[in-house]
């Protein structure tokens, strides 16, 4: 029980949280420095050293680790309290620049995604993932249950609302998986504060009985899209090729994988995308089931440390923020792990922390960062 | 809120899921990992690129001009190759060439992808196919695939208009315009190939086939069917093609046929050539340079890349504009000495003794110099290059689609004010008209500005876009392009009709009076076809010694001269009188276009009936 230091800026600072945050994606950088080794287009070390490193992956990874720790640093900067003044004024923003993408947005592979100022690439859909948690974290902050414990069905309509807007603008570009996404995390955050079951059949008999006249409102070829994203394996040239190629690097890894830097099907690129999306079969190819249930081990105790401190928080909506980002980055794990090993749709959405990728890296260290804020803060008045 | 239990559940939901990932993992690693380890081991995908055939060229009545064969090439598959250097080295031992090229070869192509085939030879012969199949054990990883090469059934014919195809290099695969294209993919360099290199390549199909550990295919992931290149259909007539070619061998020079109503271009030839077949297959290095850097300048299309001074061809451009402007009258006689004292200089006529009194024309039937230096002093120069170039667009590239063209240079004041620095050089001094008007000096054309100002002469004054392509015919037969029925003017020489009417006369006179100086041209008096033309003859001062070399021999002409159904504007390079050594060649392309033959004609006055006039 130390007086001094306890009271200092780091009190309620969570070590183990930080500990979980950066060992992960130091564990993907070895995955990456095999999956993009490719000593033909080796980078020298911005010309410090004479040797040349051979992934060129692996080494730009690295730098936006580094990018990533300091964007932590400034997010644990960042007054819980202020996010919560500014939730609305961030979430009215980030769906004007939803609108705007839809407007004149830039359109890379057959999706309106992006939005260039000037160079400047801005994929709004990602500022809104962090949007709607905070809002969703002031929404039901400020408006808890009326009986005290559960959300009855009429109190569900403005939330409900809230996150279906971005959901739809999302959705239109076409970015399923991020539309997804974020309805996952909103949903999470109202479901953690609690829904009467009465109220919670009834939202899930609706979406029922609405399914299938939709469903069949839809043009063949969508609802082949569908079918193939739901069953990949029925179009076996186009992405249940990849499935099938990522499960036999899975597979073939057996208990301690085929070595680093040994995985054929990662060598001979039969594995598409595999320093991003396909990320983890090639840890699962080259470590085997050993590394597969490390790295979620480290991910399951990144999250238990992320609730925790979401249970020691010091207010309703510091709880759900950190809970929400929790549930994002959870999220974001299972789709793409049950995606790789042909468990869940294939929708495009990296590994956390691993998949190669400046902006998912800087985001996801930006949430990091507000969570640890929130940790930070625990302590402050009480 | 009891936060709590919240959280407590949460974390048990959170570990459930991630339970169950490791589940599945249990199952696909564990209890089926063996099956999928042989499968990945047994996992070998072979992207086999399927390359279409080139599309054909023929020329406008459907004759094969250029067409594909079968051919051998030699891959590397690294893979299957347990030491790749030993086994290229044995390869060119078998085949009896240096290994270093060949290794060097292999590297460019980058060692990633090691189940990709790497190209090693092109265009085997099947001697050494032979030799190789014969060998095969000691080449593991060789195979040997079959691949359309061109054929150029005429060889040389129309080089330069056809154009060669070769390797893409380093600087093309960086360039955007070749996104697609891979390493060692032939594209179109020059010429029409070059040109129309998105019709005629077709579309590279590809198999991504899965072979076992043995290399055997054991099945197929995924085809793209390849797609035959267009055909592109030329305007040239191949018969008066080859004549052309024919007339230039072994000279150096230009022959280019064109019909003055629509602009086709029916024959361009220029000498000295190349074969076009020897861009496919592996070059050496002495073929490379001398075809860059040779003096000869092999690869330079003289048609529209050489550009000479035109010489007294040009002075009837120069007549239609005296006229036209009103310095003269076709009647007016000027006095020719066989000189014009200029200052203190003297300025000869080609005829040291003089024509004596001319008209106009006289003077452009005899080619009189001092005729020309009078009207040129009267127009000036910059009311030249307003006929010229403004109007007849001499010294402006036609437009012809098949790529980089000269534009020669028609002086002015203007021109010559920008074009130089020092303010004493600035100044256009009238002693520099004189050259100019009988085309002489600083000015400069290519023979198909010739041609095109001639047929513009002789079709009331309509300069057309030469144009080279009929028509471009998909494999499935859609016609993709196809040359519009009318011409494309490009403008409007706006001058009184009769200047056209004298000028046609006193071309024809060129040929046909007794005087004329391109009687060489005319066609035999039976077939009733008159021809009329100018001749020139242009004097050169070589540039790397200031000494003068042979003149370049000019001639122009067209027929028939009641209804011009095809212009020719020939040039040979030092070869001397236009109206000696250019006039005959053009009269071989008038002779075969009208199907006149070779040989004296019959006597018999009753064949004239049978010759039909102007087919095609």
């Amino acid at each position: 029980m130390s007086v001094r230091v306890g009271r200092g800026i780091l009190n309620g600072f969570d070590w183990v949280f930080l500990t979980f945050g950066v060992l992960i994606p130091l564990c993907g950088l070895v995955v990456l420095f095999s999956a993009g080794y490719d000593p033909e287009r080796a980078v020298d070390l911005f010309g410090l050293f004479s040797v040349e490193f051979p992934s060129a992956a692996c080494l730009k990874q690295a730098t936006y680790l580094l990018a990533g720790l300091v964007v932590m640093g400034v997010a644990m900067a960042i007054p819980t309290q202020a996010l919560n003044r500014h939730a609305f004024f961030l979430y009215g923003l980030g769906i004007i620049l939803l609108v705007a993408v839809a407007g004149f947005g830039v359109v890379v592979n057959g999706s309106r995604r992006w939005l260039s100022f000037g160079g400047i690439n801005l994929q709004p859909a990602e500022f809104m993932k962090l949007g709607i948690i905070l809002t969703m974290a002031r929404v039901l902050s400020r408006r808890p249950p009326k009986n005290g414990s559960s959300y009855a069905l009429s109190e569900l309509l403005i939330p409900g609302l809230l996150i279906a807007l971005p959901m739809g603008l999302i959705a239109k570009q076409p970015d399923l998986g991020t539309a997804l996404s974020l309805g996952i995390v909103g949903v999470s955050q109202i479901l953690f504060v609690g829904v009467r079951p009465r109220a919670l059949l009834s939202v899930v008999a609706t979406v029922l009985i609405l399914a299938y006249p939709a469903w069949e409102m839809l043009h063949d070829y969508q609802q082949r899209r569908i079918l193939v994203l739901l069953d990949p394996e029925s179009d076996p040239r186009g992405s249940g090729y990849h499935i099938t190629q990522s499960k036999i690097a899975v597979g073939s890894g057996e208990l301690f994988g085929k070595g680093y830097r040994q995985g054929t099907q990662t060598q001979l690129e039969f594995l598409p995308e595999h320093t991003t999306d396909f990320v983890f079969s090639v840890l699962a190819e080259e470590w085997g089931f050993v590394g597969c249930v490390t790295l979620i081990g480290l991910f399951f105790g990144l999250f238990a440390t992320m609730l925790r401190i979401a249970a020691r928080a010091r207010d309703g909506f510091s709880t759900l923020v950190a809970f929400g980002i929790t549930a994002q980055v959870f999220a974001h794990v299972v789709i793409n792990i049950g995606m790789v090993i042909g468990l869940l749709p294939v929708v495009g959405i990296p590994l956390p922390l691993v998949s190669y990728g400046g902006s998912s890296m800087l985001s996801i260290m930006f949430g990091l960062g507000l969570v640890q804020g929130v940790s930070i803060r625990r302590m402050r008045y009480s | 809120m009891h936060v709590a239990p919240r959280v407590w559940i949460s974390l048990g939901l959170c570990a459930v899921a991630l339970f169950a990932l490791t589940l599945r993992l249990w199952h696909l690693q564990i209890i089926k990992g063996a099956f999928f380890r042989e499968r990945s081991e047994n996992n070998r995908l072979r992207t086999v690129y399927v390359h279409p055939p080139r599309g054909l060229i023929l020329d406008r009545n459907g004759q094969l001009l250029v067409r594909n064969r079968p051919s051998f090439n030699v891959d590397l598959v690294i893979e299957d190759s347990p030491n790749p250097t030993e086994t290229i080295t044995t390869l060119a031992e078998i085949v009896g060439q240096d290994p270093a090229p060949l290794l060097e070869k292999l590297s460019r192509q980058g060692k990633r992808l090691k189940y990709e085939p790497k190209l090693i030879l092109r265009d085997v012969s099947r001697d050494d196919v032979a030799k190789i199949s014969a060998q095969r054990h000691r080449l593991p990883g060789i195979i040997i695939s079959v691949v359309p090469a061109r054929d150029y059934v005429n060889g040389e014919l129309a080089a330069h208009l056809i154009g060669y195809i070769r390797e893409i290099t380093g600087e093309q695969l960086k360039n955007p315009l070749y996104s697609g294209y891979r390493m060692g993919d032939l594209i179109g360099q020059s010429g029409v190939e070059a040109r129309y290199e998105r019709y005629l390549q077709g579309e590279r199909g590809s198999q991504a086939v899965i072979v076992n550990a043995s290399g055997n295919k054991i099945g197929e992931a995924y085809e793209h069917l390849a797609l035959s290149g267009s055909d592109v259909v030329l305007t040239i007539d191949r018969r008066l093609q080859e004549i052309a070619d024919k007339s230039l061998e072994g000279k150096k020079g230009a022959i280019v046929a064109m019909n003055p109503k629509t602009g086709d271009i029916l024959a361009l030839a220029a000498a000295p050539r190349f074969s076009p077949s020897v861009f496919t297959s592996e070059m050496s290095r002495d073929t490379w340079v001398d075809l860059i850097e040779g003096k000869d300048h092999k690869l330079t299309n003289r048609v529209t890349q050489g550009v000479y001074p035109p010489g007294s061809v040009f002075k009837i451009f120069v007549a239609a504009a005296a006229l036209a402007e009103g310095v003269t009258t076709p009647n007016e006689k000027v006095r020719c000495p066989g000189y014009l004292k200029f200052g203190s200089r003297r300025f000869h006529c080609h005829k040291h003794s003089g024509h004596g009194p001319v008209n106009m024309f006289e003077a452009i039937v005899q080619s009189c110099d001092v005729y020309f230096y009078t009207i040129g002093q009267r127009l000036g120069v910059d009311r030249i290059h307003k006929y010229a170039h403004d109007f007849f667009e001499f010294g402006e590239p036609t437009g012809v689609d098949i790529g980089d063209e000269s534009a020669g240079l028609i002086p002015s004041t203007a021109w010559k004010a920008k074009y130089f620095r020092n303010p004493a050089d600035k100044k256009w001094y009238p002693g520099e008209t004189l050259p100019v008007s009988i085309g002489q000096g600083a000015i400069t054309t290519t023979p198909l500005q010739v041609a095109r100002g001639v047929s513009a002469m002789v079709n009331g004054g309509k300069v057309l876009k030469p144009r080279v392509i009929r028509r471009v015919v998909a494999s499935d037969g859609r016609v993709l392009e196809e040359e519009p029925k009318d011409p494309e003017v490009i403008r409007t020489v706006d001058i009184d009709p009769s200047i056209f009417v004298a000028m046609n006369k006193a071309m024809v006179g060129v040929v046909e009076d007794p005087r004329g100086t391109g009687h060489k041209a005319a066609l035999p008096k039976i077939y009733a076809i008159s021809v009329g033309g100018k001749t020139g003859t242009a004097q050169v001062a070589s540039k790397e010694s200031g000494v003068k070399d042979d003149d370049h021999a000019w001639f122009a002409g067209y027929a028939p001269a009641d209804d011009p159904q095809i212009v020719v504007a020939a040039i040979l390079e030092n070869a001397g009188h236009g109206g000696a050594m250019a006039a005959p060649l053009v009269q071989d392309i008038f002779a075969a276009y009208f199907g006149i033959p070779d040989e004296p004609p019959p006597p018999v006055v009753e064949e004239k009936k049978k010759i039909k006039r102007g087919a095609r």
